[in-house]
């Protein structure tokens, strides 16, 4: 077991007295938002959009925001992976030695950067995407397929008949992340001190070689915080395809909005869930610094 | 470390070949067209598919979506109507209102059937088919902030705040009827009637029967200042432009089904009853 230094915790007069003003604020905003604001509040429709009964099958069944969930975490996953493979590619030809890929990467992470997200996100969605989608003609390829493949998938991906914009996103999201974690990489593999690459082209190692048993390793550990903090960024992110008509919480939830017109309800359903959501993920990437932290 | 290089620079400019390839494919089609005026209409390719892919946004009660997800409305009773008579699956792009058209434009789906109406700066970029339906533009006000106002010139000075989506002709008759009146655009219909609510606007221009439903909803804020709809709006399917053999195939799918009195039933139904309201609440 780690030692895990266990202060007792003292409530003093101060934190109490912080507390307290905390709540009372809290507290005032909700007051004025129940009575200040002209709204119906109505949280009794709510449940539904988390859990439903389905009457013909007699069964509970996923309510439209936990489905939209559901698309959020895949499309964070997916888009994660994709983004990291990526990222960590153009990671490496930004230290290359050719200046011919750090040229490459160099612009990939410029271009990037220094353009707002919702603007790339139309441009990817509707040039690059549509061009990928056709060249690689995967309107066809899913009607031609069978029905319990198409379920098996569905699971990985969603439906499947949305997977051709799934994919676009998918696709649009990881290139767009994939420049942070780039610099991500590259950070980590700087930070590691030159001392180590002497010494290991020092024992007959080539600079590959160097890389993948001594650098590579070291700097991960250092990359591992940051790295989480883009996949959480990832995570929240995600809610920009919604704008290219991609089902995620995001989307649902505007679109049970514009059905119910219970904005507030939902747009505060909305937000704990994401908060769950990437708060989970902050305590996993926790434990996971804390075991290797250990080795 | 030359070999790669040169593989590298290889790839790179086949994919910038190809990217040329690809873009002065259109140009070639065109010059095609001349000499053999017999292109491929979307019509044959969706009944190739077997499956017609519908552009649309969530908008009460054209389309919506129920409890279970599924969508439900007006126009999703014409689009399932639509693709029965032409023997094919339907399936429902839901899509951003405000990026509808250049979805339609590159291939998200094959039409837009989604409360649109006509005109003509929308028509530039697609074909309409003759209209199917008609919907009036009207105002909802807030009692507080313009109560007693009837008349549209005592909402068309620079005091006063409308709401309006995005995209909608909404937008653009408010342009027209109200130049002076001072509009904030959202994206989202219940963001206006939020703002409406809130009493940060003084009205909401929107189509026929939001603004009649809203009043009835909030009787002590909301009223509705004009007698009648002040627009009738001609409400077509849109296709993409050059395909004669598809909008002859919608026109006449219009007169027949409202020779038949299906599409003013569905009509009454969704418009003016709420028995579907517990579908979706």
């Amino acid at each position: 077991m780690p030692t895990i230094h266990k202060t007792r915790i003292r409530i003093t007069l101060l934190d109490a007295a912080i507390l307290a003003a905390l709540a009372g604020l809290f507290g005032f905003i909700a007051y004025k938002a129940v009575t200040g604001l002209n709204y119906h509040w109505n949280w009794s429709v709510i449940p539904q959009f988390l859990l439903r009964f389905d009457e013909p099958t007699q069964s509970w069944k996923p309510g439209l925001l936990t489905l939209g969930l559901f698309a959020t975490i895949r499309l964070s996953i997916w888009s994660g992976l994709l983004a990291i493979s990526l990222g960590t590619l153009i990671g490496f030809f930004r230290v290359s030695r050719s200046l011919f890929k750090r040229l490459i990467a160099g612009t990939y992470v410029g271009l990037i950067r220094n353009t707002p997200p919702l603007v790339l996100i139309f441009i990817f969605y509707f040039f690059i995407g549509d061009q990928i989608m056709t060249l690689l003609h995967m309107d066809n390829f899913i009607y031609a397929m069978n029905p319990e493949t198409k379920d098996v998938l569905s699971y990985l991906f969603g439906p499947m008949n949305r997977f051709p914009q799934f994919v676009s996103a998918l696709i649009t999201l990881a290139l767009f992340e994939a420049a942070y974690i780039a610099e991500i990489v590259r950070a980590g593999i700087e930070s590691i001190d030159p001392g180590q690459w002497e010494a290991s082209t020092g024992t007959g190692m080539t600079k590959a070689q160097a890389m993948r048993h001594v650098i590579f390793p070291q700097a991960i550990q250092r990359m591992l915080p940051a790295l989480a903090g883009q996949f959480i960024s990832i995570v929240k992110d995600s809610a920009i395809v919604s704008v290219i008509s991609i089902e995620e919480l995001t989307f649902q939830a505007q679109q049970l909005m514009t059905t119910t017109y219970r904005s507030f309800e939902i747009w505060t359903l909305v937000f704990v869930m994401y908060f769950i959501l990437t708060f989970l993920c902050s305590l996993a990437v926790r434990r996971l610094e804390l075991t290797m932290k250990r080795d | 470390m030359k070999l790669v290089r040169l593989a590298t620079l290889t790839c790179l400019s086949c994919l910038l070949a190809l990217i040329i390839g690809c873009s002065q494919q259109p140009v070639q089609q065109k010059a095609g067209e001349k000499a053999a005026p017999a292109k491929t209409s979307q019509l044959d390719t969706i009944l190739k598919r077997g499956v017609i892919k519908v552009g649309f946004d969530t908008f009460k009660p054209w389309a919506m979506k129920n409890k279970n997800g599924e969508y439900i409305g007006f126009e999703i009773d014409v689009a399932k109507k639509l693709a029965e008579d032409m023997g094919v699956q339907v399936e429902f792009v839901p899509t951003k209102w405000s990026g509808i058209i250049p979805a339609l434009l590159t291939g998200k789906f094959d039409i837009i059937i989604g409360g649109m109406s006509i005109t003509p700066q929308r028509n530039l970029k697609v074909n309409f088919s003759i209209p199917y339906e008609f919907s009036g533009m009207s105002v909802v006000a807030s009692k507080k902030l313009a109560g007693g106002r009837t008349m549209a010139s005592e909402f068309n000075n620079p005091a006063t705040t409308v709401a309006v989506r995005l995209g909608t002709t909404a937008a653009e008759v408010t342009k027209n009827f109200l130049p002076k009146a001072k509009i904030l655009f959202f994206d989202e219909e219940s963001q206006t009637i939020q703002e409406l609510l809130n009493e940060r606007v003084h009205a909401v221009v929107a189509s026929n029967p939001l603004p009649m439903n809203l009043a009835k909803e909030y009787p002590d804020q909301l009223f509705l200042p004009f007698k009648e709809d002040f627009t009738r709006e001609p409400i077509s399917f849109a296709v993409k432009k050059g395909d004669p053999d598809f909008l002859n195939w919608l026109n006449n799918w219009v007169l027949y089904t409202s020779s038949k009195g299906w599409l003013q039933n569905r009509y009454e139904y969704w418009f003016y009853t709420n028995e579907w309201e517990n579908q979706i609440q």
